[in-house]
């Protein structure tokens, strides 16, 4: 195949930039962005986020493996989004193949593609991104002289969907694994060999999954018969990778020409989450906890600040109030915020551990404004059931302390669908909220405002619900209309997903290796930015089903058998499949599972970690 | 805090190169906010829970357009010598702006917009121009007596706009054109409504803006 030289390719695509939406999302040129003479590195790496330039821009995780990466003299590491609709056909239409932002060379010239999957529904957009790239879509059809095609992200913990597509994967957490990678890549480079030869070599690093070296079979009711490794170098299970203690945070940002959605100095401030909520994908890939040091995260919030000019800083965890020096982070953020003239985020706060002292400080540093909670079920047994046990009481308790601390207006998430629920759990959400705004009103009288954002159960691969099924969507719809009658005229906003989004959300994210045709079809189809509302047709879907002859209710309907060979299995996230099934028969009981830096319920996390435990003592971890 | 008497007005001229072609006029005044913030310089801020740098910009540049001349004000707590001023600024710069010059304002003068009268435009081709075919489509263009267009659904004459169209030769072969357009609250002339009638794509031409014209200069 032969390209354009990128200086003629940047010609030609300048000439088009006029034509389309927000040109400035197709040029780079950032502050902090990194451009390395294309000559002067052995290996080029493109990371690719498979949605716009707005959206991409903003990941975290890419942004840090591009720093990673970039650090490396030996290595470039550019970035490459899919491009909007109107760009996608000015492409096409002119033959420009899809470029880097950096040095404006066609993403096939690189040596890695690394995409982030963190959701499954940029999945036809990774596939949309191969084909605009003109790299194979499948993996078997590509040569030697193609980019090796690597992919990571929490949606890969169930990696069979898009088995066929990528040529390895990235299980678990990315900073050390992503150097390891390229480095089985460049001693390929040198040694030269087949391209097997290359699939091999990466098999063999822990946490590395090639899907091609293993075959699935199937019994006559669709269910996985076995899972097996055509190579000695193909391990069972693969092991996710994790960081024995969290790296030094990012603080080089790259700052946006043009908006983005979050344009904000972001520092992770724990990872890991010690809940244990049963729906919670979140919750258990991430296991164990490991808390950042309190210097540590003022001094890169500081330092991210001065690198970038933001006027927005963030903290990022699963459960910020969770963190053990979270009144003393405040104050500090207090102290830069004055210093400084900054806005600040805080997401993640749980209800239980409010206390008081945390409601002054927080107080003074976002006055007014909203509020967010997440009770996530309507009445005491259903949250029982799915392991998030706030009593009613305490939830009005924090409420009124909300009120009563100055802020007028409160947002709660809800999910409705769970494993268990009844019509009545759905009206405790409408008499919930009445009882909380009733409340505020009494606190701030007529400016007290609620919301209510509802969303839909999805069972996940690797949490406790991995065997539940997805709700019927007639009664996700006949609920619906229960909040929504029930909310309407009282001032409370209520918020919910598309029903047929989640619907396409559970197919994938507990298929199996076939599904990926389904996938490639309703790409054919012309299904691509699924994850927005304009632009999903589930009938792409549909459609797709019906080709390839397999059933969807199979995948979001049916309830696992609790000795079924999920199409996971293989992928060890370090909590054990027994854990799992025995909290799945708590759930059933009604049974709750504590907060487990209390006491250890031996998930498997600290077994399958104990190593690298013993080898970081000073890593922040939580577990008892 | 600073005393009312300390506060300095500063007016920089700067350039918008091919990196920050793309950016639009609100997109250039976040960057100028976060260049001002990393600066490090004593800002003044807007007051309330959204605090952000008081700066004001001499006119939209549209995207597109690139830039030897724009100008900016932006407001100090607190007098610090040019040269410093100067240095900082060029320090925090993203790949694409320069800062050509940095100078003291008094505080009571008209905000940048008010003074604007005129901005002067090169505009060049991607692709090579016939010299006598461009002198021609200028001249039909001049001659009418009005040229009437609308912009937001408002009819308005082109023509007492343009306060100047010349043909230019770079090196006896590259064929390009001058512009100077009026650039008052209310008439503003845009130089790529002048290529359109000129019979010129957007994605033909690249224009440069060379000169902004304050009424006090």
């Amino acid at each position: 195949m032969t390209f354009p030289s990128s200086e003629s390719l940047w010609r030609r695509v300048e000439r088009l930039l006029p034509t389309v939406i927000k040109p400035g999302r197709y040029v780079g040129g950032e502050l902090n962005q990194t451009v390395k003479p294309w000559d002067s590195v052995l290996t080029h790496v493109a990371l690719v986020f498979p949605d716009i330039y707005d959206l991409g821009q903003s990941n975290l995780g890419i942004a840090i493996l591009y720093d990673i990466l970039n650090q490396r003299e030996d290595i470039a590491a550019e970035r490459a989004f899919s491009p909007w609709t109107d760009m996608e056909a000015a492409l096409r239409e002119t033959e420009i193949p899809l470029y880097s932002l950096e040095n404006k060379r066609p993403l096939a010239d690189f040596d890695i593609i690394g995409v982030s999957l963190p959701y499954e529904t940029l999945y036809t957009n990774f596939l949309n991104i191969l084909d605009l790239a003109r790299v194979p879509i499948f993996s078997q059809e590509r040569t030697k002289d193609h980019p090796l095609i690597i992919a990571g992200g929490e949606s890969v913990y169930n990696p069979e969907p898009v088995a066929p597509f990528v040529d390895a994967f990235a299980i678990g957490e990315g900073e050390e694994v992503i150097l390891a990678i390229v480095e089985a890549y460049q001693t390929w480079q040198k040694v030269g060999g087949s391209r097997y030869d290359l699939l091999i070599h990466l098999a063999e690093i822990p946490g590395v999954y090639v899907p091609s070296l293993y075959e699935v079979t199937y019994q006559d009711d669709g269910t996985i018969a076995d899972v097996t490794p055509t190579h000695t170098a193909a391990k069972t299970p693969i092991t996710k990778r994790i960081m024995a203690t969290l790296p030094p945070p990012l603080t080089h940002f790259i700052v946006p020409n043009v908006e983005t959605v979050q344009e904000r100095v972001s520092v992770e401030i724990m990872r890991g989450c010690t809940r244990g909520c049963r729906f919670c994908h979140a919750g258990m890939v991430n296991r164990p906890i490991r808390e950042r040091s309190l210097e540590e995260i003022l001094t890169a919030l500081r330092r991210g600040l001065e690198q970038t000019g933001y006027e927005d800083l963030s903290l990022l965890s699963l459960s910020s109030s969770d963190y053990s020096q979270i009144i003393p982070l405040i104050e500090g953020l207090r102290e830069l915020l004055t210093e400084r003239q900054v806005d600040i985020t805080l997401p993640s706060l749980r209800i239980e551990s409010f206390s008081e002292e945390l409601m002054d400080v927080l107080q003074t540093l976002t006055p007014g404004g909203g509020f967010t909670l997440a009770p996530e079920a309507g009445t005491e047994r259903l949250r029982e059931v799915i392991n998030k046990p706030i009593s009613d009481e305490e939830l009005l308790e924090t409420a009124r302390s909300i009120f009563k601390h100055g802020w007028n207006s409160i947002k709660l998430y809800f999910m409705i669908g769970h494993p268990q629920e009844t019509l009545e759990d759905i009206q405790a959400i409408v008499d919930l909220c009445k009882t909380i705004l009733r409340e505020g009103r009494k606190l701030v009288g007529g400016r007290a405002r609620l919301h209510a954002g509802i969303s839909t159960f999805i069972p996940k691969p690797h949490t406790p619900f991995q065997w539940a099924a997805f709700d019927a969507l007639d009664s996700i719809e006949s609920k619906l209309e229960i909040l929504r009658s029930g909310l309407h005229g009282v001032k409370i906003k209520m918020t919910w997903n598309d029903p047929q989004e989640s619907l396409l959300e559970a197919w994938l994210s507990r298929g199996d290796r076939r599904i990926a045709d389904v996938i490639y079809h309703a790409w054919r189809n012309g299904a691509r930015f699924d994850a927005w509302r304009e632009h999903f047709n589930i009938e792409h879907w549909q459609q797709a089903f019906e080709t390839v002859g397999l059933d969807p209710g199979f995948y979001s309907h049916r309830a696992r058998d609790l000795d079924e060979t999920l199409p996971w299995d293989h992928i060890h996230t370090g909590v054990r499949k027994d854990f799992l099934k025995k909290d799945y028969q708590w759930s059933l009981e009604g049974r709750i599972r504590p907060d487990c830096r209390e006491r250890c319920y031996g998930c498997g996390i600290l077994t399958a970690f104990n190593e690298l435990r013993l080898k970081s003592p000073d890593g922040g971890w939580k577990c008892p | 805090m600073s005393g009312q008497e300390d506060i300095t007005r500063i007016r920089v001229q700067y350039t918008k190169g091919h990196e920050l072609r793309f950016i639009g006029h609100l997109d250039m005044q976040r960057l100028w906010e976060r260049l001002l913030r990393r600066s490090g310089l004593p800002i003044r801020y807007t007051q309330g829970y959204h605090p952000r740098a008081r700066l004001n910009l001499a006119s939209a540049l549209p995207l597109g357009f690139i830039s030897d001349a724009e100008l900016l004000d932006f407001w100090m707590n607190e007098p610090l010598p040019l040269d410093d001023i100067r240095e900082r600024l060029s320090a925090a710069t993203p790949p694409g702006l320069t800062i050509v010059s940095v100078q003291d304002v008094d505080l009571r003068e008209d905000a940048l917009q008010v003074q604007m009268t005129a901005s002067e435009f090169k505009v060049s081709f991607f692709d090579p121009q016939d010299e006598t075919t461009l002198k021609n489509k200028v001249k039909t263009l001049l001659d009418q007596n009005e040229i009437i267009r609308s912009r937001r659904k408002k009819t308005y004459d082109l023509h007492p706009l343009i306060m100047g169209l010349e043909i230019t030769v770079v090196d006896e072969i590259e064929v390009g054109l001058w512009m100077r357009l009026l650039a008052e609250p209310g008439a503003t002339g845009r130089p790529d409504e002048v290529m359109d009638e000129l019979g010129f794509e957007n994605t033909e031409y690249l224009i440069l803006r060379t000169k902004l014209i304050l009424n006090k200069i």
